[in-house]
């Protein structure tokens, strides 16, 4: 069984679109890390950008089932933290330029 | 194949009747506005029959169609029976057209239409306190949420024995109970629900983090001694109480108006958005009519103009921008969830951005923000026909609000 890699799970929870804002969970900084244990089981945990989000469930969910195509894989779980809390520096600079964010304020 | 929980979101059907009527009801209150003159006396019965049609066919009618949704969202869980709002919407709607017809026509109507009205808020309430009950949050969000709710019972069984008392069933003192009816409402639940709910839903939107919180707490306390003592002064005829409530009451607007200076510095998503705009606008409102409402008291209450043009833009510069900027965020979403986020994964969905049409959007930004300014100026200086102009243009951003919810509502991606 090949081991799958943090790259993978990145690339495929990089089709999750947050559609507020209209861009991808990972680019926006809301996986805060990727665990894979040697059964290819994978936990991801991740925040979002606002406490009591009315997605919530279905982020978790969309995170969840987008891993769960990536071949081979075997149990996904998906936990929600709020510590530390997310802030737009945690975005990627492509993220912050096009919502204009000025951080030098 | 997953669950769409309605945990956070409540059902589409249930919602859109609250905002279709609200729209609807606002749509009414402009094109109503344009047979009163620029000079009336606030105790007349048609001019209560207008507020009445504003504030609880539109204001409430769309805060409890949005608190539906934002309950949930603020208090971190679900409601304690969300199904109760099948029960509160009819209650709502039959006691507002009897309201408002008693006011114009027939004052017997007041009673039947008072009690619908008082019936369908205490379901509301119940629901939000049980539900508050659920979450061991204690936020200063929550916090707003129990006293506003608090704050709308007083108000509803104050005006409720106004009620009768104009339908011939009992004989209160209206002009003094109807200052605590006002206070209690606008100031204790409209205001003070704003200023809870505009925690969450500005940095949401504007994705500001990291700002100081204190700001609206003093707003918060201030805003709840206001209104007890305008409540309490109002029932016991006691000027003093009453004077001192109206003044604290500024001053929690000013103290409010700062917290949303910090929240703007904060946000991080500089998009200049319908949203964004509308926002601009009501807060601009807020502060013309604090000035104007500090000047009617400077001037010892005989400058009634002042009175009047602080009030008009209270309601349709400060509460109709705000909710109809926040329509455009949140009918897009509920229609998203409801047709599109079980496509996720599975075909391209739209982006909320693209669902709200956006030309029809600023028609109604601008006609209803020139509107605003020239029927306020005619307030200010007695002109009817600078009135009527403003009211006009109203009229016609309510229109463009119309016809945007429908677009908004009947919204389909083109490869559905």
């Amino acid at each position: 069984m090949s081991k799958i890699t943090k790259e993978q799970v990145y690339d495929a929870i990089r089709n999750v679109i947050d559609p507020e804002v209209g861009f991808n969970v990972v680019d926006m900084g809301l996986i805060y890390d990727v665990d894979i244990d040697d059964e290819n089981n994978v936990h991801v945990k991740m925040t979002l950008s606002t406490r009591g989000c009315p997605l919530h469930q279905m982020m978790q969910q969309w995170v969840k089932e987008a891993v769960e195509k990536i071949p081979g894989v075997g149990e996904v779980t998906v936990e929600i933290v709020w510590d530390p809390p997310w802030n737009i520096t945690m975005a990627s600079e492509e993220v912050k330029k096009a919502l204009g964010a000025n951080l030098l304020k | 194949m997953f669950n769409i929980s309605k945990d956070f979101a409540p059902p589409f059907k249930l919602i859109t009747p609250f905002f279709i009527s609200g729209v609807i009801f606002y749509l009414l209150s402009m094109l109503t506005a344009l047979f009163y003159p620029s000079s009336f006396d606030f105790h007349e019965l048609s001019i209560a029959g207008w507020v009445h049609l504003f504030l609880i066919g539109y204001v409430m009618m769309i805060i409890f169609g949005a608190m539906a949704q934002l309950v949930p969202v603020v208090l971190e869980t679900g409601h304690f029976s969300i199904d109760w709002y099948y029960l509160i919407f009819p209650l709502l709607l039959i006691g507002t057209i009897l309201l408002i017809v008693g006011f114009w026509l027939d004052p017997i109507l007041l009673s039947f239409g008072g009690i619908l009205v008082l019936s369908a808020m205490i379901i509301f309430a119940v629901d939000v306190f049980l539900t508050i009950k659920k979450t061991e949050l204690n936020s200063i969000t929550v916090k707003a949420v129990k006293v506003s709710n608090i704050f709308l019972l007083l108000g509803i069984l104050s005006g409720f024995l106004m009620a009768l008392t104009l339908s011939g069933f009992m004989g209160v003192d209206i002009d003094n109970i109807l200052k605590a009816h006002v206070f209690a409402v606008v100031g204790g639940y409209v205001m003070i629900t704003i200023m809870g709910i505009s925690l969450v839903l500005l940095p949401m939107f504007g994705l500001a983090h990291g700002f100081d919180e204190r700001p609206v707490e003093i707003a918060f306390k201030i805003m709840i001694y206001a209104v007890s003592l305008v409540f309490v002064g109002g029932f016991l005829k006691w000027d003093i109480f009453k004077i001192t409530g109206y003044i604290l009451a500024l001053l929690a607007v000013v103290v409010y108006f700062y917290q949303i200076i910090l929240i703007y510095q904060k946000r991080v998503r500089k998009e200049l958005d319908i949203w964004y705009k509308s926002m601009l606008f009501g807060y601009g409102s807020l502060i013309l009519a604090i000035i104007l409402g500090f000047l009617y008291i400077l001037s010892g209450g005989s400058l009634n103009n002042l009175l009047y043009s602080s009030m008009w833009l209270l309601f349709t510069g400060f509460f109709a921008f705000l909710i109809n900027g926040h329509l455009y965020k949140i009918i897009p979403f509920l229609v998203w969830f409801h047709r599109f986020s079980p496509l996720v994964g599975k075909k391209r969905v739209p982006m909320l951005n693209e669902m709200y049409p956006k030309k029809m959007a600023e028609y109604e930004f601008w006609f209803s923000a020139f509107g605003v300014v020239i029927s306020s100026v005619g307030l200010l200086v007695s002109s009817d026909s600078l009135f009527k102009a403003g009211v006009y243009l109203l009229f016609m951003g309510s229109v463009f609000l119309a016809f945007s919810t429908k677009w908004m509502l009947d919204f389909r991606s083109d490869d559905e």
